[in-house]
């Protein structure tokens, strides 16, 4: 394991490579990419040993986050979509020299899996498999729902407003990235992908609303019931849901 | 923000499994100023509730105090101890590989904890056996709870409608924390609490960890919030420790209208100057 910071001066990111475990082919590479706000904090645990598991598997890993975001420079009040799609190609970029590999597999939960797919669209060279962990389907239902965000959690507090931005569970989300995410439809970017993809949903054992019935070509979907580690549990704090983290794992086998 | 500061990511302890980020001004450092070790708080990754101690580390940093932000052992991007230390050993333990790193990295040996919760707890339980510590910020701490606790609480309690709605129902998470205190006392083998609430949560042993630390001469900057279920007044600490001569070694602060994890970003300003100006009374 290698913590490093990587990207350009005014954009410095912090990742952590994970090289694949000794004794395995060690062939591809997969970058992670994580949640955003409070979500990015309860999943951090999850994605680390969705690392470790795909390490084992044979995969290098290189998690990191997002500018303005964890360890990475910026503040939290300089995030922007197109920024942190341009991080993602920056991390695709630096994982590809760390270990020579030219095609790598995106990894995304929840926003970090909508902004891979649409860097996947645009970069289908570069990217071998696609995994989406609960997407941001769409960017106006996301959005209503981190506006109630009082009635989602329990101990993580509430959305509240200061002047035009919101803060959500103590983090702002501005205007501008309101705007940005309210643009977001996922299913145009899911029609277009032409790399072999797993949407895997684990909060409600349903196709999404939206998707059913649409032709998702090169897309497997999952589905599994009662799983959102994105999500503050106080009943179960910290565990970590080795079910959906290995059914990634065989998916990629 | 990061303008004027290096931020260091690290690798250290006996294994090099604990990882950590140093944070540290890029001019020339003042030998006077102490290094600040942040601990997790509960299994949130160094980063902290809300990114605070990010923020924190980089204000903290600009006014030329250096930072190491670490996840112990088994929490966050480190990994597991090998050597079987129970929990709360092995915390303790990565605690003086920490302070070891950063000694024999930036030869300071003026070092001050910062906890929230049970960051705040393992700072109170490490620091008086560590010449090194010359104080300790404790964000929320476990104090025993007093009569005038009780009372407060209950009357918060009895003015909330959904505190109704779960006794009625049963599904009061109040209920349920006091049941596993229960628990805990009648089987200590088979109770879920975390080891340190364990280790604080008798009067006498959280009077001694406070006593020592005082008696080695560390300084104490206590701050507590309103809204969290552990205390309900200012003055909870001093009337729960009874016991402990603070002298003029502890300086306590109340922030009203504050949750436990302080959401609001005016209340992590509000703490961080508070933090601020208890730095500047600290021994040259």
């Amino acid at each position: 394991m290698t913590p490093f910071y990587f990207g350009t001066q005014g954009r410095r990111l912090f990742g952590i490579y994970e090289p694949a475990a000794a004794g395995t082919s060690g062939r591809r590479a997969a970058l992670l990419c994580s949640p955003w706000g409070s979500e990015y904090i309860y999943a951090h645990r999850s994605l680390r040993q969705l690392a470790i598991r795909m390490s084992a598997a044979g995969i290098h890993t290189l998690r990191f986050d997002f500018f303005g975001t964890g360890d990475s420079a910026g503040d939290m009040a300089e995030a922007d979509l197109a920024g942190w799609q341009h991080d993602i190609e920056l991390a695709i970029e630096e994982l590809q020299a760390v270990t020579g590999m030219s095609r790598v597999i995106l990894a995304g939960m929840r926003l970090g899996a909508t902004l891979a797919a649409s860097v996947a669209t645009r970069r289908p060279s570069d990217i071998e498999g696609l995994v989406l962990w609960n997407p941001i389907i769409s960017g106006p239902a996301y959005l209503e729902n981190l506006r109630n965000a009082k009635a989602s959690m329990t101990l993580a507090g509430e959305t509240c407003f200061i002047d035009e931005t919101w803060m959500v569970r103590g983090f702002p989300l501005t205007p501008a990235l309101r705007q940005q995410i309210d643009a977001i439809e996922l299913l145009p970017v899911l029609t277009d992908l032409r790399t072999r993809t797993l949407l895997l949903m684990t909060d409600h054992a349903v196709t999404p609303p939206g998707l059913a019935g649409q032709p998702l070509g090169k897309i497997d979907i999952a589905l599994m019931s009662g799983v959102a580690p994105w999500i503050e549990d106080p009943e179960n704090m910290g565990v970590v849901p080795v079910g959906a983290v290995q059914w990634i794992a065989d998916w990629l086998g | 923000m990061t303008q004027g500061l290096s931020e260091q990511p690290v690798l250290f302890g006996s294994h090099a499994a604990l990882v950590g980020i140093f944070t540290r001004p890029v001019a020339a450092p003042d030998a006077t100023r102490p290094t600040l070790v942040v601990l997790n708080t509960g299994i949130i990754h160094r980063v902290g509730h809300h990114r605070m101690f990010v923020t924190l580390a980089r204000t903290l940093s600009a006014s030329g105090y250096p930072v190491l932000r670490f996840d112990l052992s088994g929490i966050g991007d480190s990994d597991p101890r090998t050597d079987r230390l129970s929990p709360i050993d092995a915390a303790l333990a990565d605690i003086g590989e920490a302070i070891d790193w950063i000694e024999k990295t930036s030869q300071s040996r003026r070092i001050i904890l910062l906890g929230l919760c049970s960051g705040a707890d393992h700072a109170v339980l490490y620091s008086h056996t560590d010449e090194r510590i010359m104080g300790v910020i404790l964000l929320d701490p476990s104090i025993p709870p007093t009569l005038r606790h009780y009372l407060h609480f209950v009357v918060k309690r009895l003015s909330n409608l959904k505190s109704w709605i779960g006794l009625g129902t049963l599904r009061s998470r109040t209920l349920r924390i006091w049941a596993n205190y229960v628990a805990a006392a009648v089987w200590p083998r088979r109770s879920s609490l975390h080891p340190t609430k364990l280790r604080l949560v008798n009067r006498h042993t959280v009077e001694h960890h406070y006593q020592s630390a005082v008696d080695k001469g560390i300084r104490l900057l206590a701050v507590f919030t309103e809204e969290s279920t552990r205390q309900t007044y200012r003055e909870q600490m001093i009337e729960a420790l009874a016991n402990v001569n603070f002298g003029d070694a502890l300086n306590l602060e109340f922030i009203a209208g504050s949750d436990h994890t302080f959401m609001s970003e005016t209340d992590r300003t509000r703490l961080t100057d508070i933090i601020l100006d208890w730095l500047a009374t600290m021994p040259a």
